[in-house]
């Protein structure tokens, strides 16, 4: 074996092991004995030298920092939160926010609870208010009826005849929505007062000796 | 924890699994840096851009190589990086010590007695003499001599063939060698002067 074969070996090779035939070369020439003992030297005392070092802690502080600043750190687990425990998050977070608007749906839901009654109260007056009035006015009637009885006007009997007439129909119509929603107390009031407008007409009428017919 | 639980958990961001992997791998990483740069304090700065950089980019490790590969190319480039900026002398990685044309082995001094290293060099004169040596030779040095890793480990660090980590290596160790042996010449040349001009005194 020649030097130049022998720095080959150590190149691919490395210093150990080595073959025979390169112990053989080393044997006999000084020159490739004294690079084969140096650069094993240098590499006993490189081996020597620590492969880890511990950092000052300054340094992980720093990249932490870093990291922050850059946002690269998220919430641990975020996905596995409930959603009570987001809802809770969100309330002691946005306290003021939260109830706020649970404020505003507490009323909403009040109003929406109150509201029916009055669309209902004002849909059952809707179609017996002109009615109502209509009676009111007959009430009238029956008073200046009463008082035109000994006038002897014969238009008196006609405005009478024409009253019973229009509280027959409202009976009429009240007792066929009463039929219909038997729960509707409203109705049936006005029905009452309807007999009693009637029977007061019927009453005054007699007063008057008239007839009906 | 395991390492790999630590990479999936930083990969989503969680900052006691970036600190899990700090502390695994920080002590190695120090020292290649220290080693490489030989002051405790660029050392430190090389250190942290290597982590950040490898924090930074962590969402993109596919586990394709080593973690600690990953991380000590890293650390290796941003090393390299700032030597190069530091217009640091820098040999090709190409740059070897010329066989003797005679001989084909490795060069002497033609006409001087071969230097015998053994026993003449110390720690010191080894630590002065490998920051002497050119970036790349040294990066491979450290990483084969003084951190244990195999020539397929230090291909995947350099990104370069396993051929050729070895010629650097090869290249590497007999430069050394010849620092040694400027350091050690320079010492006795010293100690020449120190004795001849203490026999002046005394005559």
């Amino acid at each position: 074996m020649l030097c130049g074969e022998l720095e080959v070996v150590f190149e691919q090779e490395g210093l150990t092991p080595l073959s025979p035939e390169a112990r053989q070369h080393l044997s006999e020439c000084n020159a490739c004995k004294h690079y084969f003992d140096d650069v094993t030297g240098i590499v006993a005392l490189a081996s020597g030298f620590p492969a880890e070092v511990e950092p000052p802690e300054r340094v992980w502080i720093s990249i932490r920092e870093e990291l922050q600043r850059e946002n690269l750190f998220r919430p641990k687990h975020r996905e596995a939160k409930s959603w009570w425990q987001s809802f809770e998050e969100l309330f002691w977070t946005r306290g003021l926010a939260t109830a706020a608007v649970a404020g505003m749906l507490v009323i909403a839901a009040f109003s929406a609870f109150q509201e029916p009654r009055t669309p209902v109260l004002e849909a059952r007056d809707d179609p017996f208010s002109s009615t109502v009035k209509v009676l009111n006015q007959q009430e009238h009637d029956l008073d200046n009826m009463r008082l035109a009885s000994t006038t002897g006007d014969p238009a008196v009997d006609t405005s009478l005849r024409q009253n019973l007439q229009q509280v027959d129909e409202f009976i009429a119509d009240c007792e066929h929505r009463v039929k219909e929603v038997p729960s509707d107390d409203l109705t049936r009031e006005y029905l009452t007062n309807a007999y009693q407008q009637k029977a007061e007409l019927l009453s005054a009428m007699m007063d008057r000796g008239g007839s009906l017919n | 924890m395991t390492e790999a639980e630590a990479i999936r958990l930083a990969q989503a961001g969680d900052a006691a699994a970036f600190e899990f992997l700090y502390r695994l791998h920080g002590r190695r990483v120090y020292a290649l840096c220290l080693r490489m740069v030989s002051n405790p304090s660029d050392a430190e700065d090389l250190m942290q851009e290597a982590f950040l950089q490898l924090f930074r980019k962590i969402g993109t490790f596919r586990g394709e190589s080593a973690f600690s590969t990953w991380l000590h190319r890293m650390t290796v480039n941003v090393v390299l990086m700032r030597l190069r900026k530091k217009s640091l002398p820098v040999a090709s990685l190409e740059e070897t010590t010329e066989p003797d044309e005679e001989t084909g082995g490795p060069r002497k001094d033609i006409g001087a007695p071969d230097l015998l290293l053994t026993g003449a060099v110390d720690r010191v004169n080894l630590e002065r003499s490998i920051e002497k040596l050119p970036p790349g030779y040294r990066t491979v040095f450290v990483l084969h001599d003084v951190q244990g890793y195999e020539h397929n480990e230090i291909a995947d660090i350099m990104g370069c063939s396993v051929g050729n980590s070895k010629s650097q290596l090869h290249k590497a160790r007999t430069r050394l060698r010849d620092l040694l042996q400027e350091e050690v010449r320079e010492q006795a040349r010293h100690e020449r002067q120190i004795a001849k001009t203490q026999t002046g005194q005394s005559d």
